[in-house]
């Protein structure tokens, strides 16, 4: 049995995201095929045909030509499409003479997918320590604070005076950690202190929401997460009054 | 009227009337709906940007060039055959020189149009086999594809009969080759807004606002 999708949810998302360049897009491309050697999905899977760019985007417009009447297994292997086949890297855009930017249509499939409830569970997941705790790993403050001053002490034997200054009003740098550091990786967190210290660069990291500079939200095309993600840091480098916002490699 | 005079009258008229205001509306459809929904561009709007990528895209100074040699290299002879001819034909400028307008420019030799005609439909042939060969543009070919094809050749089949008396032994041929070529390309011309054909207008808005979005971020554009 497949499952049903209402038309109208369906429209009723996509109808108003369809700008200029859109509906340019799916009217101009020629089928020309020179996105097709530019893809990596394409050049590593023996050139199958399946992975010219161009291809993979045909649900948009077969989407708005059948009005949203499209059922869960259609859906399906859309989800498999715009997930398993582009990673959204927007070289063939580079190629394309009208510069079609594929990537920016699988984002809006995928937010479509995403509108309809189905999106990655490794990414819904994230999205839901997003919106509870402001990162991806649901670290605690107390838990994120505690972590920044280990390592700090943990530094300073190796190097004298190094401090990993924290909620430092007016500093020049804030900086801001993939939420994977401070659970997993908390050496990677040393490592840029260090260097930071030796620069003698005036520093901090935010003790509150923000500090996660990953948006995982914005590859299922979550934009409400995603927006309050990039606004939660951008408040915290306004509060700190700093110059800058620096974000781990 | 017999229908020779409304073909070469006011079908050429309607022709020509559809082809440029459809064009212009187009563009004008383009403007308003990318002013509320993609503001983006407008946002981060910079010549700069926009005359730098439309002059690698319209020269053959950009990425494909290296890549797909063959295949860039003919869309570009293809592209030039298909304006030039049209527009610098002696046969093309005369009538405008005979009609209500007075026009007249200079023109290209006889013989150059000739081989620019054959050229273009070797191209075009090109075009079709790549698509019906090759697995991969046969897989993301429609049939409007295939379509506007033959809708392009066409003119320039029926100019380089007319011009040559190719067919003149058949008599239907050469009593209606004139009539044929005027109805192709009037029909060609008519396409041209509600086809793909209408990315000769809409290749710059697309081109400039991606040349901006790439532009404002360093990448290749």
């Amino acid at each position: 049995m497949t499952e049903q999708v209402d038309p109208r949810k369906v429209m009723d998302f996509l109808k108003p995201k369809m700008g200029a360049r859109f509906k340019t897009w799916l009217n101009i491309c020629a089928h020309c095929g020179l996105c097709a050697n530019t893809c990596h999905y394409y050049n590593t899977s023996n050139k199958d045909p399946k992975m010219i760019p161009s291809y993979k985007v045909r649900f948009l417009k077969d989407i708005l030509k059948k009005k949203g009447n499209v059922d869960g297994e259609y859906l399906k292997r859309v989800y498999d499409t715009v997930y398993h086949e582009c990673n959204m890297c927007r070289r063939c855009t580079m190629y394309c003479p009208f510069g079609i930017d594929i990537a920016m249509m699988i984002a809006l499939l995928r937010a479509l997918l995403f509108s309809q409830g189905m999106a990655p569970e490794g990414l819904l997941k994230p999205i839901e320590n997003y919106k509870e705790s402001g990162n991806q790993m649901a670290v605690t403050k107390e838990d994120w604070v505690d972590t920044i001053e280990w390592c700090e002490e943990e530094m300073a034997e190796e190097m004298l005076g190094l401090k990993i200054p924290i909620d430092k009003k007016g500093a020049k740098i804030m900086y801001t950690v993939n939420a994977r550091e401070p659970m997993f990786y908390p050496q990677d967190i040393m490592e840029v202190a260090k260097i930071f210290h030796l620069a003698g660069e005036d520093w901090t990291v935010p003790s509150e929401k923000g500090w996660d500079d990953t948006n995982l939200a914005m590859f299922c095309g979550d934009g409400k997460t995603a927006r309050m993600i990039v606004e939660n840091t951008f408040k915290r480098a306004d509060e700190l009054e700093v110059r800058q916002i620096a974000i781990t490699e | 009227m017999d229908f020779f005079s409304f073909v070469e009258g006011p079908l050429l008229w309607i022709a020509f009337l559809t082809f440029i205001i459809g064009s212009l509306l187009k563009a004008a459809l383009f403007l308003s709906l990318s002013i509320k929904k993609d503001k983006i561009i407008f946002k981060h709007f910079r010549w700069k940007y926009v005359l730098a990528t439309f002059a690698r895209w319209l020269l053959p100074i950009n990425k494909d060039v290296a890549k797909n040699p063959v295949f860039t290299i003919s869309g570009y002879v293809f592209h030039i055959c298909l304006l030039a001819v049209p527009i610098f034909f002696s046969g093309h400028i005369s009538l405008w020189e005979e009609s209500r307008f007075e026009w007249t420019w200079a023109s290209m030799p006889d013989g150059l149009a000739d081989w620019m005609t054959l050229i273009f439909l070797a191209i075009c042939l090109f075009f079709l086999l790549r698509r019906i060969i090759s697995a991969d543009i046969r897989l993301i070919s429609t049939f409007s594809d295939y379509f506007l094809l033959v809708i392009i050749a066409l003119p320039f089949l029926t100019g380089y009969f007319l011009t040559h008396s190719t067919l003149d032994n058949i008599a239907f041929f050469s009593e209606n080759m004139q009539l044929i070529h005027m109805l192709s390309a009037e029909l060609m011309l008519i396409l041209i807004p509600f086809t793909k054909f209408s990315h000769f207008i809409l290749f710059f808005f697309s081109r400039g606002a991606t040349g901006i979005e790439f532009g404002r971020r360093d990448y290749s554009m």
